[in-house]
C-alpha cells in the first residue's frame, strides 16, 4: 500500500510541474486559438537563462524568477508583435491561421539549433544547486524536496494566473477577447495589446516551469522536445483554454506515468498516455473542463 | 486548372534543369596528393555529444598524421577529413554515403557510431568496394555478413555483456559475495534492448534470477517511477543501458531514493559521456562502467595524449575518442602499406594490419589485428568504478585484475549508507 | 502560338526532360537525390488531399508511410509475397485507418485535428516500438526491419542493383497522383472540398456534407501516402519506427506543401523541389562545421514565406510564367485563354 502512496506522490509532483507548463499553453490557445508548436523551446529558454543566471551569479535557483520571468514576458510579447501578429492581420478573415502553427515550429527549430550551435549538446547541471537531492524522509515514503518547491510554484502560478484574469482589468480583458473577438474590440479593447500580453504571460510561464526544472533536470538543447508533446496530450484532456484542465490534465498524466509502470513497462506506459488522449479527442473533444467551441 | 497541372511540370522541369547545372563536378583534384576520408557522424540530433567528440579526436590524430609528414609512401601525401552529419538517421547515412563515394570520390569511410545507421551504409561501402572502417558501433551481426571491406576495431555487443557477467562472476570470487538476483534496465532502442536480449541468456547460464527486465524511453521526462520498480525489485545487480540524459536522471533518482544494489553498472554510452559525473556529481560514486579505454590505462603515451585532447576540447577521452583517434593512425598505418590508394589494395592493407607502435599504442590491448571478418580480435574491455580519491570524482580501472589501478581495491559490494 | 499552346509545349518539355534525365546524369549521387525529391513531391501531393484541399493542417501523415512500409515489408518477409501486392495491401489498410482517424476529428477544426494525427502516429511509433511479434509477423519493436538484398535485383522483388528503374518507378508515380489530383480538383469532390474547407459554415448551410467529402480525401489520401512507404522500404531496405513513423517526417510533409503553396496542384512539388535541395546542401555543407545551422536557416524560410508569401511561392512563381507565357504566346501579352 505504501508502494501505491509513494507512486501517488511522485505522479502528482511531477504531474503538477507538467501541468504548469502546459498552463502557458493553454492560456495561448485561450485568447490566440493557436497552438504554439515553439512552447518546448520557451521552456528550454528559460531553462538556460535560469542556469546561467545561477551559474553567474550564484543566487539560489529560485531567486533567478526575478530574471527570467521579465525576460521571458519581453521575448514573448516581441514574439507575438514581430512574427505572429502580422499573419493574423493579413489572414484577419481566418478564425485560426494555419500558418501561425507554422511560424511557431519555424521558431522551435531556430530555438533549439540556436542553444546547440551556442551553448553546444552537453547535458548542464545546475550548479551552485542548494536543492539538489535533497529529500524528505516520512520512513519509507521519500517526498523529493524540488519537486515539492515545483508543485508550489505551479500552485501559485495557477492560482496568481486566475487572481489576475478575475480581478484586473488586463485579465477581463484577456478574458473577453478570447471569449469573442469582435464584441471585444468594439467595446473599446485593442485585441492586438491583449494578444501580446497573453503571449508575454504564456512565455513567462513557460520560464517559471523552467526555473522549477532545472533544480533536478538537466538543461540541453532539446530538453523542451519531450516536453512539448506531453504538453499537447495535457491541453487536450484537460479542455483547451481551461487552467483548472491544465492543472488536473498534469497531474492524471503524471499520475498515468508513475502508477503505469507499477502494472506494465514504462514504455507501455507512453503508450497509454497516447492511447488516452486519443480517447478524449474522440469521446469528449472539449476536454474535462473545456467549453463547447465550435470545433 | 489546367494551367496549374501544366505549372508543376514545367517548374519541375526548370527546377531539375537548376539541380542539374549546379551539380556537375568541378574539375577532378590533383587526387594524388591527398588520401579522403569520408566520416559519417551524428553531429546533429539527440547522439550530438558523442559525434562531436568523435569529430575533435580524428582531427587531433590527422593534424598529427599530416604534420609528421603524411603518408610517406604515397609521397608525403595529407589526410584530408570530410564529415558528414548522419542525425542519427539510417536514410541520411546511406545518401551521404553514396555522395561520400560517387561525388567526393572518397578513398575510405569512416562511421558511424549509431550500430543503426553502421549496418546499411557499411552494405553500401562493400556494393562499391569502398574500404569502411567501423570505429565504435557495436552491433555483433556489421561483421558478420561475409563483407570484405569492411572492418571493425571496437569489441561487438556480446563481448560487451560476456566481459560484464565475467566481471561480475570475478567479484563475486574475490569478495566472497554471493549474487542472486539482477535486474536489466535499458532504454528502448536498437543498443538497449540489444544488451538486453544477451543479458538474458547470460544470466540464465549464470544461474542469476532475473527480478526486473524494465526497457524505458529515451524520451522519457521522468525516470522516478523506473527507479521506485527497482527499489520494489531489490535486485543484487542493476545492468544499465543508457544516453547522457537518462544515465544522469536515473544515477541520481537512484541515489535520491536511497537504492543501492550491491553493483551497477553501466553499458557506456551515457555513463561514459564526459557530461556523466558533472552532472551526477557524488551520485555516481561506485557506480561501475564498461569500458574499452581509460584514461589510467598503463600504455606508454595515453596519459600525454590524454593531456593533449583534454587541453584542446576540455574533457577527457572517452574509450568512442580512442577508438576514433587510433582508427585515422590504423588508416595510416594500411595506406603506407598499400602504398597505394586504390580501394582493393588498401583493403589488402588494412586485413593484414598488425599495429602495435606509435601513437596507436594507447589502446588498452597489445595490437589491432583484423580477423576473416573484419573484426578486430583483440579488442578487449576493462571495467572502471567511478570513485572520489580525494582529488574529486575519477573513473579507476579495475578489471580485468591485471590491468587494475596499482594500490586500489574496488568498492564492492556497495556501502548501504 | 496561344499562351495555352506555348505552355503545353513546355509541359510536354518538362516531362520529356525528367524521362531523358537518367540518360546524361549517370551519377547514383544525383539519382539518388532526385528520387528523394520526386518521392517528397509525391508524399506531400497525396498530403495535399487533405492539408490542402480540404482545409485542416494532417500533422501525421508519417503513419501512413509507416503502414505501407511495414505492411509490404512483412509480408515480403513472412510469406514472400511480391512488395507490389504488399503495397496495395498498405494502402487499403492505411485507408481504412485513415477513414477511422478522420471520422470523429474531421469535424472538428484546426487545432484538434492537428494534434490529433500527430499523437496517433506517436501512438503508433510507441506500439510498434514494443511490439516484437504480432501474430505470425515479426516486428522486431525499435529495431526494425531489415529486406535481404537480392544483388541482381528483381521486378518481382521491387529492387534493383541500379538506381534509374527507382528513379523511373516514383517519376511515374509522382505523374499519376498529379494527374489524379488534377482530375480531383476538376471534380464536384474537388469543387465541395475546397468550399468546405475555406467556408465550412457556409457549405454546411447548403446542406452539402462535407465532413463525408473530407472523410473520402482522408481515405483517399492515406492509400497513395501508403504507397509512398513500400517505395521507401524497398528503396532503403531497412525499416525502423523512427524512420518511418515520426514526427519530423510527417512536419517536413506540411513544410514543403506550406512552402510550396497548398491547396494548389503546383504548390507542393514546387516546394519539395525548392526546400529539398536547400536542406540536402545545408546539411551537407554546413552541418560538419557548425551543427545545427542547417535547422536554422529551414526555420528562417518558413517564418519568412509565412510571412510574406501566406499562400506559398507557387503563387509568385505562377504569376511569372502567366507572364512569361503571355508574352511569349501571342506576342500582345494579353488575353489568357482558361481551359
Amino acid at each position: 500500500m505504501l508502494y501505491y502512496l509513494q507512486d501517488v506522490i511522485d505522479g502528482v509532483l511531477m504531474g503538477s510541474i507538467y501541468g504548469l507548463l502546459a498552463l502557458g499553453l493553454t492560456l495561448i490557445f485561450g485568447v490566440l486559438k493557436v497552438i504554439n508548436f515553439a512552447h518546448g523551446s520557451f521552456l528550454m529558454l528559460g531553462m538556460y537563462v535560469a542556469y546561467w543566471t545561477v551559474s553567474l551569479t550564484g543566487l539560489h535557483p529560485y531567486l533567478s524568477l526575478i530574471l527570467v520571468v521579465p525576460a521571458m514576458f519581453l521575448f514573448g510579447y516581441g514574439f507575438q508583435k514581430a512574427l505572429v501578429q502580422p499573419i493574423f492581420k493579413a489572414e484577419s478573415d481566418v478564425r485560426e491561421p494555419i500558418t501561425v502553427i507554422i511560424v511557431t515550429t519555424g521558431v522551435w527549430y531556430i530555438l533549439d539549433n540556436l542553444a546547440l550551435l551556442l551553448f553546444g549538446p552537453d547535458y548542464r547541471a545546475l550548479t551552485p544547486n542548494p536543492l539538489k537531492g535533497k529529500m524528505l524522509e516520512l520512513g519509507e515514503i521519500f517526498i523529493s524536496l524540488p519537486k515539492l518547491y515545483g508543485c508550489i510554484s505551479a500552485l501559485v502560478t495557477a492560482g496568481a494566473l486566475t487572481w489576475f484574469l478575475r480581478a484586473t482589468r488586463t485579465g477581463r480583458a484577456i478574458r473577453a477577447v478570447s471569449l469573442d473577438r469582435e464584441a471585444a474590440s468594439l467595446m473599446g479593447i485593442s485585441q492586438w495589446r491583449i494578444f501580446a500580453v497573453a503571449m508575454g504571460i504564456g512565455t513567462s510561464i513557460a520560464g517559471i516551469s523552467g526555473v522549477a526544472l532545472t533544480p533536478f533536470y538537466n538543461v540541453y538543447p532539446t530538453v523542451g522536445v519531450p516536453f512539448d508533446v506531453k504538453c499537447f496530450v495535457i491541453v487536450v484532456l484537460g479542455g483547451l483554454g481551461s487552467i483548472p484542465g491544465a492543472m488536473l490534465g498534469g497531474v492524471i498524466i503524471g499520475l498515468v506515468e508513475s502508477l503505469g509502470p507499477v502494472f506494465m513497462t514504462a514504455t507501455w506506459t507512453e503508450a497509454i498516455v497516447y492511447g488516452l488522449f486519443l480517447l478524449f479527442l474522440f469521446v469528449k473533444p472539449s476536454g474535462l473542463f473545456g467549453v463547447k467551441y465550435d470545433w | 486548372m489546367r494551367e496549374g497541372m501544366f505549372k508543376s511540370i514545367l517548374g519541375a522541369a526548370l527546377a531539375i534543369g537548376l539541380v542539374a547545372s549546379s551539380l556537375i563536378p568541378g574539375a577532378a583534384f590533383a587526387a594524388d596528393k591527398v588520401v579522403k576520408v569520408g566520416n559519417l557522424l551524428p553531429l546533429s540530433g539527440p547522439s550530438a555529444s558523442v559525434g562531436l567528440q568523435g569529430k575533435q579526436a580524428r582531427e587531433m590524430a590527422v593534424e598529427e598524421i599530416n604534420a609528421a609528414g603524411g603518408i610517406k609512401s604515397l609521397g608525403g601525401a595529407k589526410m584530408e577529413l570530410l564529415f558528414a552529419d548522419t542525425k542519427s538517421d539510417p536514410n541520411v547515412g546511406v545518401t551521404e554515403t553514396e555522395r561520400f563515394i560517387n561525388t567526393e570520390k572518397v578513398h575510405v569511410i569512416t562511421g558511424a557510431w549509431n550500430s543503426s545507421v553502421t549496418y546499411p551504409t557499411t552494405a553500401v561501402a562493400e556494393r562499391y568496394g569502398v574500404p569502411y572502417l567501423v570505429e565504435v558501433s557495436v552491433r555483433d551481426t556489421i561483421t558478420e555478413r561475409g563483407f570484405k571491406y569492411v572492418f571493425r576495431i571496437a569489441a561487438k555487443d556480446s563481448w560487451w555483456t560476456r566481459d560484464q557477467f565475467a566481471f561480475l562472476k570475478d567479484m563475486e570470487k574475490e569478495f566472497g559475495v554471493k549474487l542472486a538476483t539482477v535486474a536489466f534496465v535499458y532504454e528502448n532502442g536498437d543498443w538497449g534492448t540489444g544488451f538486453a536480449a544477451q543479458w538474458k541468456k547470460l544470466a540464465e547460464q549464470a544461474g542469476l534470477k532475473v527480478v526486473l527486465d524494465e526497457p524505458y524511453p529515451s524520451t522519457a521526462t521522468d525516470l522516478t517511477p523506473v527507479v521506485n520498480k527497482i527499489r520494489r525489485a531489490n535486485p543484487d545487480i542493476l545492468l544499465l543501458t543508457s544516453n547522457a540524459a537518462d544515465a544522469i536522471l536515473l544515477t541520481n533518482s537512484l541515489a535520491e531514493y536511497k537504492v543501492r544494489p550491491k553493483a551497477i553498472i553501466g553499458s557506456g554510452g551515457g555513463h561514459a559521456d564526459p557530461t556523466f559525473i558533472s552532472g551526477t556529481g557524488q551520485n555516481a560514486r561506485f557506480v561501475f562502467d564498461i569500458v574499452e579505454w581509460e584514461t589510467d590505462v598503463n600504455k606508454p603515451g595515453a596519459k600525454e595524449t590524454n593531456e593533449k585532447y583534454k587541453k584542446l576540447f576540455g574533457y577527457n577521452m572517452t574509450g568512442e575518442a580512442v577508438d576514433a583517434y587510433v582508427a585515422m593512425y590504423a588508416l595510416a598505418d594500411a595506406l603506407e602499406r598499400a602504398a597505394s590508394t586504390d580501394p582493393k589494395k588498401l583493403r589488402d592493407a588494412m586485413a593484414a594490419t598488425k599495429l602495435s607502435k606509435g601513437p596507436a599504442s594507447i589502446i588498452a590491448y597489445d595490437s589491432i589485428e583484423f580477423d576473416e571478418s573484419g573484426q578486430n580480435k583483440n579488442a578487449a574491455l576493462s571495467i572502471v568504478q567511478i570513485n572520489d580519491l580525494g582529488k574529486g570524482l575519477e573513473r579507476v580501472t579495475v578489471w580485468p585484475k591485471a590491468a587494475r589501478r596499482a594500490g586500489y581495491t574496488p568498492v564492492f559490494p556497495m556501502p548501504q549508507k | 502560338m496561344t499562351p495555352s499552346r506555348f505552355k503545353k509545349i513546355l509541359l510536354i518539355l518538362a516531362v520529356v526532360l525528367a524521362f531523358g534525365l537518367p540518360l546524361v546524369l549517370r551519377s547514383p549521387t544525383y539519382l539518388h537525390i532526385l528520387i528523394m525529391l520526386f518521392l517528397f513531391a509525391y508524399m506531400t501531393t497525396t498530403w495535399n488531399l487533405v492539408g490542402g484541399f480540404a482545409g485542416v493542417l494532417p500533422l501525421g501523415h508519417s503513419v501512413f508511410v509507416g503502414i505501407g512500409a511495414y505492411t509490404s515489408t512483412m509480408l515480403w518477409l513472412q510469406w514472400g509475397i511480391s512488395p507490389w501486392i504488399g503495397m496495395i495491401v498498405g494502402g487499403l489498410i492505411a485507408a481504412a485507418v485513415g477513414t477511422l482517424i478522420g471520422l470523429p476529428t474531421l469535424k472538428m477544426r484546426g487545432a484538434y485535428f492537428a494534434l490529433a494525427t500527430m499523437a496517433f502516429v506517436e501512438g503508433i511509433r510507441v506500439m510498434v516500438e514494443n511490439i516484437d511479434k504480432l501474430g505470425p509477423f515479426v516486428l522486431n519493436g525499435p529495431r526494425g526491419l531489415n529486406i535481404p538484398p537480392l544483388p541482381e535485383g528483381s521486378l518481382a522483388a521491387f529492387q534493383f542493383a541500379s538506381k534509374e528503374p527507382y528513379y523511373y518507378i516514383i517519376l511515374i508515380m509522382l505523374l499519376l497522383v498529379v494527374g489524379l489530383t488534377w482530375r480531383i480538383s476538376r471534380s464536384k469532390m474537388g469543387y465541395l472540398l475546397m468550399a468546405g474547407g475555406e467556408e465550412p459554415d457556409a457549405a454546411q448551410a447548403l446542406g452539402v456534407n462535407v465532413t463525408r467529402y473530407k472523410v473520402m480525401a482522408m481515405a483517399l489520401s492515406s492509400f497513395l501516402t501508403a504507397l509512398a512507404g513500400t517505395f521507401i522500404a524497398q528503396l532503403t531496405l531497412f525499416i525502423y519506427p523512427k524512420s518511418v513513423l515520426t514526427l519530423d517526417l510527417s512536419f517536413e510533409l506540411a513544410f514543403i506543401a506550406l512552402i510550396g503553396g497548398r491547396g494548389s496542384i503546383a504548390g507542393p512539388i514546387l516546394g519539395a523541389l525548392l526546400l529539398r535541395p536547400v536542406s540536402e546542401f545545408s546539411r551537407i555543407y554546413l552541418s560538419a562545421t557548425l551543427p545545427g545551422l542547417h535547422l536554422i536557416i529551414l526555420g528562417a524560410i518558413l517564418i519568412l514565406v509565412m510571412l510574406y508569401q501566406p499562400r506559398g511561392l507557387q503563387e509568385p512563381i505562377t504569376r511569372f510564367f502567366d507572364r512569361l507565357a503571355a508574352r511569349f504566346g501571342n506576342g500582345n501579352g494579353g488575353t489568357e485563354e482558361k481551359a
